[in-house]
């Protein structure tokens, strides 16, 4: 409800700026009689898959005696195929283009489907037995699925869970292959900064790919994101030592001005903190003074204000 | 809140409107120029990242310069240390008037900082004082410290329209309440008798744009109040009692499973979420609709926790499958009705923001790696010739 709109509505009619013949139907929202309860249903929908995986991952541990595994993997297997064949049956066909999904629920239950496949899969790995050291596998092989399933069904969803779980199958991989060599071994940190700047390289990569051959080019913000996301966090974690945070400077600031030219408000604010970050870094080098310090922030930060607002007058972000 | 102010977030009410008109394609570039210039802004804006960014880096050069002053002598000892967060409160609240008022700064990001900075250092100052040692008792001290909040934010957000500002005075205030011997006693006669009036009031045309979103911010605080006091596992764990720092005790006799007392709470935790279901559906207000969804599920739990409905598993996954199965009911009841409306509500997405629910998107997939689903084929954005019946591509087949 808004009653500043409905007192304008008039008003822009009389005018002419607003055609007479979709007044009627914008007072009725304006005056809050009629509401939209998409942005709640999809969320709702979503609340209903995470709580069903919620249930599903409890079956799992806690029957396991009871009911045996064959009959929970074939459960879990039964339950996946459903999902996935309804969605297979009512799916638009293939497209390199962004295709209109064919009803709310389609995103969610290919979601649900996804994950249902990824829980059995993980189960039977576990009864199966494997060796420590390829347990990750699964992960692997789950985000495969999801990146087909993402490219077929044209779901953003499916996208972003594959690209996350090739991610995890990294990190996962990297700790039980440190747990192969010596159990109880520390997280292979130089491993693991070097997987993820990889990985967000590789997404960033495959993002900008997509975009430019306009292969399901609607996919590209999701990977950009993520894949700026993983490359800044990856060279953060090795912020202790100065060469580091040389790197997050030069790879803050080249985002910055990469995203400032071509108006990413986003990649702009995450170039700016990690820039920022970087530089902050390099000065601790130089000083421990705590009252420096201080002076450092309050000094730099006006200075980053300023140039901030100079920024925004010539990106125009909308308000 | 200044004239000039009400009038600028009418304007930009308006303005916001045309432009989801725009995206909508129910008027073109021209007509939306018409009513931006009709409507004219006369603020200086940030976009919403550079808000936040602007924001954040505010928060930093404030907090460095105080840390600076501290680190060179200023606030050698606690007490200078407390006068210097209440003098440079004091001036960040000026600051933040200066901004809002002759440098005509909204939705900009540093006025936002300098007021949140502009509350909270006077609160440390005044933690110092009523906490520090020899000074009130812990209990009296939070009282007093929270009055003191719940004025400071009630102001701010009467001042310069911030509505996390009232949500959070409504907290602090309720804390305090909290104190009073019959604090649980207030909070449920206080909601009840202001929740009328905070829905009216978040509804007056009177009231700036602002303002009604506080009075909704208050009433949902409010309300939660409400049900935090009356709720079954709040009688038997002595919360309110807690919050208001005294020793709870032990739980009432009456309250013992079973008896009329427990049933009578057991009734409230499930009246309340209906009551503010049915007053949502009623004024087709979505934050009561939102709130009463989280508290009749607040509700479900602790029914399955008193009266143990089954082992977790098959409530979850049965509450999952129901939960969807309804949610696709309602959706297709919804999408049925005549002009694909029932009763007020459509589940078709009204002036939906396209660019900004893929930024949502984006961020969504980021931060908790499952985004939301994309646009379903036929959830086109308003159409102003009428909606139409099975318009989201419903294919019976599900």
């Amino acid at each position: 409800m808004n009653p500043d709109v409905v007192l304008a509505i008039p008003a822009l009619v009389e005018s002419g700026a607003l055609p007479p013949a979709a007044a009627p139907r914008l007072l009725r929202i304006a005056r809050g009689q009629l509401v939209s309860v998409h942005a709640e249903l999809r969320a709702l929908l979503y609340a209903g898959v995470l709580l069903l995986m919620g249930g599903v991952g409890l079956l799992v541990r806690q029957n396991l005696d009871r009911i045996g595994p064959l009959a929970i993997a074939t459960v879990l297997g039964l339950a996946a195929a459903a999902a996935l064949a309804w969605v297979a049956r009512v799916a638009p066909p293939f497209s390199w283009q962004e295709v209109a999904s064919p009803n709310l629920a389609f995103d969610y239950i290919l979601l649900l489907g996804l994950l249902l496949v990824a829980a059995d899969l993980a189960y039977c790995e576990v009864q199966l037995g494997l060796a420590e050291s390829q347990r990750a596998w699964h992960l692997l092989l789950v985000a495969a699925l999801a990146g087909l399933a993402a490219f077929r069904f044209d779901s953003r969803v499916a996208f972003s869970l594959s690209l996350t779980t090739f991610a995890a199958w990294r990190g996962v991989a990297l700790v039980d292959a440190a747990n192969a060599r010596a159990w109880g071994a520390a997280t292979p940190w130089p491993a693991w900064r070097w997987n993820a700047i990889a990985c967000g390289i590789l997404f960033a990569g495959l993002g900008l790919g997509l975009a430019h051959w306009r292969r399901k080019a609607h996919f590209e913000p999701v990977a950009v994101h993520l894949g700026c996301l993983l490359a800044l966090g990856g060279i953060a974690t090795g912020i202790d030592e100065p060469a580091w945070g040389a790197a997050l400077l030069l790879a803050g600031a080249a985002l910055a001005a990469v995203a400032y030219r071509n108006r990413r408000f986003p990649l702009f604010a995450y170039g700016v903190v990690a820039a920022y970050a970087g530089v902050t870094r390099l000065l601790a080098e130089v000083s421990h003074d705590a009252a420096l310090g201080c002076l450092w922030f309050a000094a730099s930060s006006a200075a980053v204000i300023a140039v901030l607002l100079v920024a925004h007058r010539r990106m125009r972000e909308p308000a | 809140m200044t004239p000039e102010l009400d009038r600028a977030d009418r304007a930009a009410a308006v303005r916001a409107a045309a432009r989801s008109w725009r995206r909508a394609g129910l008027v073109d570039d021209e007509a939306l120029a018409a009513v931006e210039s009709a409507y004219p802004d006369d603020r200086a804006r940030a976009g919403p990242v550079f808000r936040v960014l602007l924001f954040l880096f505010t928060v930093v050069a404030v907090s460095g310069l105080l840390g600076f002053l501290a680190a060179m002598g200023l606030g050698g000892h606690e007490q200078a240390l407390a006068t210097l967060a209440a003098a440079a409160g004091a001036a960040l609240l000026a600051l933040t008037e200066l901004q809002v008022g002759a440098l005509r700064r909204r939705q900009g990001g540093t006025e936002a900082a300098t007021s949140l900075l502009g509350i909270c250092l006077p609160l440390a100052a005044a933690a110092w004082l009523v906490l520090g040692p020899g000074h009130m008792e812990p209990a009296a001290g939070v009282a007093v410290l929270c009055t003191l909040a719940a004025a400071l934010t009630g102001a701010a957000a009467w001042r310069w329209g911030y509505p996390f500002y009232a949500a959070l005075g409504t907290a602090a205030a309720l804390v305090a309440l909290a104190h009073l011997p019959a604090g649980r006693a207030v909070w449920i006669v206080l909601a009840l008798a202001a929740a009328p009036a905070l829905l009216r009031l978040s509804e007056s045309p009177r009231l700036p744009p602002a303002h009604r979103s506080s009075a909704m911010a208050v009433l949902l605080v409010a309300l939660a109040g409400l049900y935090l006091a009356v709720h079954a596992v709040s009688w038997e764990e002595r919360i309110v009692e807690r919050i208001g720092g005294r020793d709870p005790g032990l739980a009432p006799p009456a309250s013992t499973q079973g008896s009329v007392l427990w049933w009578s709470a057991m009734a409230a935790t499930a009246l309340v979420p209906i009551l503010v279901l049915a007053a949502g559906l009623r004024r087709r207000r979505l934050p009561l609709l939102l709130a009463g969804t989280v508290a009749g599920v607040a509700s479900l739990a602790t029914f399955q926790h008193y009266l143990g409905l089954g082992p977790a598993w098959l409530l979850l996954t049965g509450a999952g499958a129901l939960w969807i199965a309804a949610v696709l009911g309602l959706w297709r009841y919804l999408d049925s009705g005549p002009a694909g409306e029932r009763g007020g509500f459509t589940a078709a997405p009204l002036l939906t923001d396209a660019r900004r629910q893929a930024a949502l998107e984006v961020g969504v997939a980021v931060l908790t790696l499952q985004p939301e689903a994309r646009h379903a084929e036929g959830e086109r954005p308003f159409e102003g010739g009428g909606g139409r019946s099975g318009g989201a591509g419903a294919t019976g087949e599900f």
